[in-house]
């Protein structure tokens, strides 16, 4: 859905598609990614496939029971006929960003292995890259994974940590944000009539992941964790933000559990 | 009105631990049968000491007080001591003489768990320090649980930033494998975390308030909170000081001056977020289960009438 909103906004140049393992592996996610170039009719954006593991490296959790199988509602889609990009995502985002530096922002919408990897990759990464938005965390609220953390973070806590403290300039849409903005049955089932480009793809698609809402949350609907993340990039004046230093647990019951310093007190050390 | 509640205050005196433990004897609601102590604002030797004086002072020498562990309950020896909140005695730096009374031979563990199995069902224990007493109780006698009537806590800080770092709170900071122990125990616990005691203020007006009247824990109390109230100006920039251990007293002895919710807390032993207390309301449910499931659950104070809960512990200190 965010992606083809993107697609579908004036004044944006998509310079391309990353992938990363988490509602898919990072291979499926590549699939896809073409896929949905090719559904939206940009199959010349490039898509640079990013890294398969976490930082600290092992299986990814697949969180194949909230997507389906392929990740896109089990719909039995066609292969890509495009190819992925020669780069690796994080050599990719390089790239781009000492191409225009201070133009590219990026939007992250799974684990941040790729965005840790870059900053590991080029150490002024952070200063010359635009903006980044991050659906990740959630700040004085329970996660998604369990009560601690939120899936995106919880996938790769150590990339998030180093992403988070970079110094680049960041906003994150946790989930305490995104569960407020909900598509209701009603909804979806407007956007199932409408005309709209793709509408019906999407709706196909989302069929799966808004069973899955009524299981695990009794959400008759679903919640827009990725296009809510979209608007803050094209729409901040649509969210209030709060200014403060976050970090991410990476041990422990509760790692994955990003917690921001409001800044309330001098602490003694 | 019905017989009063018997209370035990595990403590760690404390300027706040002060005005809780005199708050607590000014109270009808509850019998105070006894302290036990901990370190945490300071060492437990201390703690034990100022027990004993502010005993004294209150004329309550019958009180018993039992000393509690001098170490976590990992065994830690090196021990988070907020001094620099209440003055190096934990009472404002006021060089008091030694008290004359002694604390009696049992440990705070052993103490708790001989009254919990004296008056099953009966005692709520108040917790104004790091749990490691109570975790002990707990492993000295698993029947502890069962037999305590209540326990209320100070610790946590949920759903907001710490006042060691912004993590954690100070009292679960000081033990959180003890906290984890207590937190997931089964018995029946209310905690009252920074997020409602952040909001009980103690103005600078007030204080002038107290050092005017007669009550002589009034006029004790306007000494000593000097350094507790120097300290918040300097860390908050703040007039006025947070009513910690008194509103967890009020909490015990007035509970419908608090709204409730309920959940299971654990408490993160680990990392940089040590001392972390995670409420989870039960509500969504997880693809896999989780650290939280098939847990007991407690109740956490989420809202209080903080107006009401200063005028209480202003009247009551006050007569």
């Amino acid at each position: 859905m965010a992606i083809m909103m993107a697609f579908q906004t004036p004044h944006l140049e998509i310079l391309g598609l990353t992938t990363i393992f988490g509602n898919v592996s990072t291979k499926d996610a590549t699939r896809n990614a073409l896929l949905l170039c090719e559904i939206a009719g940009r199959p010349s954006v490039p898509v640079a496939e990013g890294s398969p593991e976490p930082l600290k490296g092992g299986e990814p959790e697949i969180q194949d029971f909230i997507h389906g199988s392929d990740g896109l509602g089990n719909l039995n889609l066609a292969a890509p006929k495009s190819k992925k990009v020669e780069k690796s995502a994080s050599e990719f985002l390089v790239d781009k960003v000492s191409e225009y530096p201070g133009e590219v922002s990026i939007l992250a919408l799974g684990p941040l292995t790729n965005l840790a990897l870059a900053i590991k990759r080029d150490s002024s990464f952070a200063t010359k890259v635009k903006r980044v938005v991050i659906l990740g965390g959630a700040f004085f609220a329970l996660g998604n994974i369990n009560p601690a953390a939120e899936a995106n973070i919880y996938e790769d806590p150590e990339a998030a940590d180093i992403v988070f403290t970079s110094g680049a300039n960041i906003d994150v849409v946790g989930i305490n944000i995104t569960t407020q903005v909900k598509m209701s049955d009603e909804d979806l089932d407007e956007l199932k009539q409408s005309k709209g480009r793709h509408a019906r793809f999407l709706w196909d698609s989302i069929k799966f992941y808004r069973d899955w809402h009524v299981k695990s949350d009794g959400v008759y609907g679903i919640f827009l964790h990725d296009p809510v993340s979209f608007v803050a990039l094209i729409r901040p004046d649509l969210f209030t933000f709060k200014n403060g230093v976050v970090r991410v647990e990476t041990q422990g019951l509760c790692v994955g559990h990003t917690l921001m310093d409001q800044g309330l007190k001098r602490y003694v050390s | 009105m019905a017989q009063p509640k018997k209370i035990i205050i595990d403590t760690d005196p404390g300027i706040d631990d002060a005005m809780a433990i005199f708050l607590a004897l000014r109270s009808p609601e509850v019998d105070v049968i006894g302290l036990t102590t901990v370190y945490g604002n300071v060492y437990t030797t201390l703690a034990t000491r100022n027990a004993l004086h502010l005993l004294e002072v209150a004329g309550r020498t019958d009180i018993p007080v039992a000393e509690g562990s001098h170490v976590s309950y990992m065994k830690a020896t090196k021990l988070r001591v907020a001094d620099f909140v209440h003055g190096v005695d934990g009472l404002g730096n006021q060089n008091f003489p030694q008290p004359n009374s002694k604390p009696i031979d049992k440990s705070a563990a052993e103490y708790l768990v001989e009254q919990a199995n004296l008056y099953p069902g009966e005692i709520t224990v108040v917790a104004l320090g790091p749990l490691t007493n109570l975790a002990l109780a707990i492993k000295l006698d698993p029947a502890f649980t069962k037999n305590i009537g209540q326990i209320v806590l100070l610790g946590g800080a949920f759903a907001v930033n710490g006042n060691v770092n912004p993590a954690s709170e100070a009292n679960i900071f000081g033990d959180p494998e003890a906290a984890d122990i207590v937190f997931t125990c089964g018995a029946d616990l209310l905690a009252v975390g920074l997020n409602v005691t952040h909001q009980v203020i103690l103005t600078d007006h007030d204080r002038d308030i107290l050092a005017e009247s007669d009550g002589i824990f009034a006029k004790y109390l306007s000494k000593i909170l000097e350094f507790y109230f120097s300290y918040h100006h300097d860390s908050y920039s703040m007039k006025g000081v947070y009513l910690h251990d008194p509103t967890t007293i009020v909490a015990a002895i007035n509970p419908s001056l608090m709204t409730y919710t309920e959940g299971v807390v654990r408490v993160q032993t680990a990392g940089i977020t040590r001392g972390l207390t995670l409420f989870f309301n039960k509500q969504k449910r997880f693809n896999e289960e989780t650290e939280w499931c098939n847990k007991p659950t407690v109740k956490v104070a989420v809202t209080v009438d903080a107006p009401e809960v200063v005028k209480l512990v202003m009247e009551r200190l006050m007569h």
